[in-house]
């Protein structure tokens, strides 16, 4: 998709002060951010602010009140809630990073294909895919290679040990939608990688893994960890899949939210769940805090 | 130009593997469900599920509820996301970081904890809000034939999606020169949004809408906590116990995202 | 010409949106009578306060609706259930999300008051209808045949009452495994590697909250002790009997789980669900390990259909509705009483399987007591 630019002499406009220019642009620049800052604030803040008090509360079943206190956040960073959030980081990590790997080869080879509809068939697909998740995908899953799976007595993968309900088997099913996910968002960034980049890197006679290793990866390399950041993301937050699927054979942050929001056992034990969600979100900051300045550097030299 | 044909061959053979493996990986799950939805040892072959679903009660009102809600969250992401995304390429970085970490953030919060929260505010309505004029708005949100509620928080759950394709889209465009000749040839803001930038982003916007749109279809969790019967919770109720049924349901759904999907894009296509 | 019409249907959008705001502020009406059957309805406590059944009856059609919550239709018979009493009244149900858990009915009560989407009635746990209760969710009403039920099965104010129950039973697909497990010491035996699955996992789901109780009255454990229960899945884990997926009748008629621990009333259903598909399903329950739970009914507070919620609660108390439940293969809460007066369902009665003694109860202490056992320790053992 390459764009001509047009070249045109410089207007009027760029004979007024840099400095005056710099800070009308600053701020029309957050005017301009202003609807989705509010929008977020509104339908995302409030309900986070009304999670973060619940979090804090402690109630007492005996005298029926309730005061703020750190008892919650204590809680939930101990014993099986400690293994288990450690066990969701695990996960989450190796999806992301494999499935930002395995995501991006096969959004080159889709970009690299000539075909419209196989390029349409497939991003349509992936987006779909992204989305396919909990009973229905890990029955797809259990139906293949679970112990009565179609795979596994074709081929008596039972006899060799192998079992999906396992932590890496988990992986395996977590990848399905991460990897389409990862494919949706690089193809717009692989699409950016000019032709005429590749062409000139071939004229003054480098190889198409010099070519990729010295421009493509550096590149996209912004685009690539920013998926690897949407994966994490996504198969830290899954529940449904690994409900149905493994149990707490793998132990998971997310299955103890659900078990005691919307369970039929736990009783009184939401505030617990809420504070659980905010160590998720503390691991998403730290996450982030890594990430940022890691894109910055990486981007730095494509300003 | 002899240099560059041998250079294009030897990557075909790699594309190929690396899509067979994909197709293999991703298709034989799929293919395992179909089987069983279609083949029973004691009953054989039938195709009869997928007749049942197409007839059952609420189809067409739940999809099309759903349909409705996908493209009004569409809307509403792109509106909001694209000046501020367009603001920050042109030359505030610092309300890119910002930016960045506001999107990403409903990433990471499990929908049935969005909807403890959510669940939380609606709670207000009637205990603390009954005597200002804002119970009312809560109430209306929450009308069950178009939930306004379910939009915005579909739209909190597109976010880090949307912002990662687009995203990744201005990137790979110079954003700042064409603005800047847009603007020195005379135009407004909106013919500078609209006539240039995007047609320049037709693969990240559509990327962004089409991860909309099926997250909207396939969400089950926040719809049917609050209370609402979108075409993923219509699926879960008629199918109950039947096993062959539900499975089959699933399957149909993700047939009708797909197909739905290509549609939109081959009309986007057409454009050009 | 693209850029003018998308402009245009961006500001009629947001126009549109605008008024639709707009039209959309005001607040609360003043408290009112808000039903038809009028005032009496919502605090009435028995059929006595609306003048008799015809009274209650007549008020209740006149609402025209009820709203039901978490009940699904295969569930102890709840289909015909439903049926019947649209069918006798002409009110229509309407029943939302099916596959609910007690969570979520108590949170849809709290987060809909007022409006009237919200539930009329539940049917939920014990421990969530006694934590209700005291969190005054609930109207107190107590039905005509009160009497009839155990006075350990209902709140002595009406608030909540038992309405249906079950033991804790095995049930196994005979035409993929050979000898059936009877009891909890069968499952260990080796022939039944990777074919023993419960409903999910214990902090979540009920029946496998009970599997786990009985499995420890079944290994040396109490009320009071649930360990021996979370060391027996243990071991059972580390043989490879057990399968960790969570067994729904997809599952079964795959062949994952050919054996699954549930409710009694739910595994003998299923057996006749399955009976044109391949699958003969045989249910037992285990001798070692009895375990019985009762599930609770009770009507919201503000419930926007007062008549009709009480009118629902008289039906399902009433013969035919304690009968329709029995036809599910669920014990009914005044089974004992029914049975001596002879008004039972004899051929339904006879389809139960077989349990000797009444069943006994854990005390909320100690149902709260082995959650916590549970919370600690399940992940614990399962892992390992």
């Amino acid at each position: 998709m390459a764009i001509a630019t047009p070249t045109i002499a410089p207007g009027p406009d760029k004979t007024a002060g840099p400095a005056r220019k710099k800070t009308g642009q600053a701020s029309r620049s957050w005017l301009a951010a202003l609807p989705l800052l509010l929008f977020l604030a509104l339908a995302f803040g409030i309900p986070a602010i009304a999670v973060l008090i619940g979090a804090f509360t402690v109630e007492d079943p005996v005298n029926n009140t309730s005061r703020l206190g750190l008892e919650n956040m204590t809680d939930s960073l101990q014993g099986a809630y400690r293994t288990a959030l450690w066990a969701s980081v695990k996960l989450s990590a190796f999806v992301a990073v494999v499935g930002g790997v395995l995501g991006t080869f096969l959004a080159q080879a889709v970009v690299a294909s000539k075909g419209t509809f196989l390029r349409e068939a497939v991003l349509t697909a992936s987006g779909v895919l992204a989305n396919f998740g909990g009973v229905p995908l890990a029955f797809a899953w259990i139906a293949t290679l679970g112990n009565a799976g179609l795979l596994t007595t074709m081929f008596g993968l039972g006899d060799t040990g192998f079992s999906l309900y396992t932590f890496w088997g988990l992986a395996i099913v977590y990848l399905y939608f991460s990897i389409p996910l990862m494919v949706v968002v690089m193809t717009p960034a692989l699409d950016g990688l000019r032709p005429q980049w590749r062409e000139a890197a071939l004229n003054n006679g480098a190889s198409g893994w010099q070519y990729w290793r010295h421009v493509g990866v550096p590149v996209l390399t912004p685009a690539l960890i920013g998926g690897m950041v949407l994966l994490f993301g996504g198969s830290f937050a899954a529940y449904a899949t690994a409900a149905a699927m493994v149990g707490a054979t793998v132990p998971l942050v997310t299955l103890q939210i659900a078990d005691a929001l919307s369970g039929n056992v736990l009783v009184g034990h939401e505030n617990l769940a809420l504070a659980l969600s905010l160590d998720m979100v503390i691991v998403a900051g730290i996450v982030m805090a890594i990430y940022l300045p890691l894109r910055n550097r990486s981007s730095r030299w494509l300003q | 130009m002899a240099a560059m044909t041998t250079e294009i061959r030897r990557p075909g053979l790699g594309r190929a593997g690396v899509l067979a493996i994909a197709a293999v990986y991703f298709l034989v799950p799929l293919a395992a469900s179909f089987w069983f939805t279609i083949h029973n040892d004691a009953t054989g072959f039938s195709f009869s599920t997928y007749g049942d679903i197409l007839t059952a009660d609420g189809f067409t009102q739940s999809l099309f509820m759903s349909l409705g809600l996908g493209v009004t969250t569409i809307v509403v992401v792109l509106a909001l996301m694209l000046p501020a995304m367009l603001a920050v390429r042109l030359g505030a970085p610092r309300l890119g970081q910002v930016l960045e970490v506001v999107c990403t953030l409903p990433l990471v919060v499990p929908p049935i904890t969005f909807v403890a929260g959510i669940s939380t505010v609606l709670r207000w309505a009637p205990d603390q809000l009954a005597s200002t004029p804002f119970w009312a708005t809560l109430i209306a949100i929450q009308k069950p034939s178009f939930p306004i509620v379910l939009v915005l928080a579909y739209v909190v759950l597109a976010t880090p999606f949307a912002y990662r394709s687009l995203d990744a889209g201005l990137r790979a465009i110079d954003v700042k020169t064409l603005v800047e000749a847009s603007r020195n040839l005379g135009a407004g803001w909106v013919t500078v949004m609209f006539r240039t930038i995007l047609p320049n982003l037709r693969t990240s916007i559509a990327s962004a809408a089409f991860l909309t749109m099926a997250l909207v279809l396939g969400e089950y969790t926040v719809a049917v906590l609050l209370g609402f019967r979108p075409f993923a919770v219509w699926i879960v109720t008629i199918s109950g116990a039947n096993a062959q049924l539900s499975v089959a349901v699933s399957l149909l759904s993700l047939i009708l995202t797909w197909a739905l999907l290509l549609v939109v894009s081959g009309v986007g296509r057409k454009r050009t | 010409m693209f850029a003018s019409r998308t402009r245009v249907a961006a500001f009629t959008t947001t126009a549109a949106l605008a008024c639709a705001l707009l039209a959309a502020c005001g607040s609360a009406p003043q408290s009112s009578t808000s039903s038809a059957g009028g005032a009496d309805a919502k605090t009435a406590t028995s059929v006595a306060d609306f003048g008799g059944l015809d009274k209650l009856v007549e008020a209740a059609k006149k609402e025209g609706t009820l709203h039901t919550i978490a009940l699904p239709p295969d569930w102890a018979n709840y289909a015909e259930i439903i049926k019947t009493f649209q069918d006798k009244y002409g009110i229509k149900i309407e029943n939302e999300n099916p596959d609910g858990s007690s969570s979520d009915e108590i949170n849809a009560v709290k987060t809909r008051k007022g409006q009237d989407r919200a539930p009329d009635v539940l049917d939920l746990g014990q421990s969530f209808a006694a934590s209700g209760a005291q969190e005054s969710l609930y109207a107190p009403y107590k039905v005509a045949t009160w009497d009839s039920i155990p006075a350990e099965q209902k709140d002595p104010d009406g608030k909540w009452v038992n309405d249906y129950g079950g033991y804790v039973s095995i049930g196994c697909d005979a035409a993929k495994v050979k000898v059936c497990p009877q009891t909890f010491a069968d499952l260990l035996k080796p022939e039944y590697k990777g074919q023993v699955a419960l409903n999910g996992n214990p902090t979540k789901s009920g029946s496998a909250y009970a599997g786990v109780y009985a499995a420890a009255l079944a290994n040396g454990g109490s009320f009071d002790d649930i360990t021996p229960g979370i060391e027996f899945f243990g071991k059972l884990k580390a043989s490879g009997n057990f399968n960790p997926v969570e067994s729904t009748p997809a599952t079964v008629e795959k062949g994952e789980t050919p054996i699954s621990i549930d409710w009694d009333y739910l595994n003998v259903g299923y057996a006749d669900e399955f009976k044109g598909k391949g699958v003969d399903w045989k249910v037992a329950v285990p001798a070692d390990g009895i375990f019985a739970q009762y599930y609770s009914q009770a009507i919201n507070k503000d419930a926007p259909h007062p008549a009709a919620a009480r009118l629902w609660q008289e039906f399902l108390f009433s013969t035919d509705g304690q009968n329709l439940w029995l036809k599910g293969y669920a014990r009914p809460a005044a089974l004992t009483a029914m049975t001596a007066a002879g008004t039972v369902d004899a051929a339904a009665a006879a389809k139960l399987p077989k349990v000797e003694g009444t069943p006994k109860f854990p005390s909320e202490a100690q149902a709260a007591k082995a959650k916590e056992a549970l919370a600690n320790g399940w992940a614990a053992a399962m892992a390992g």
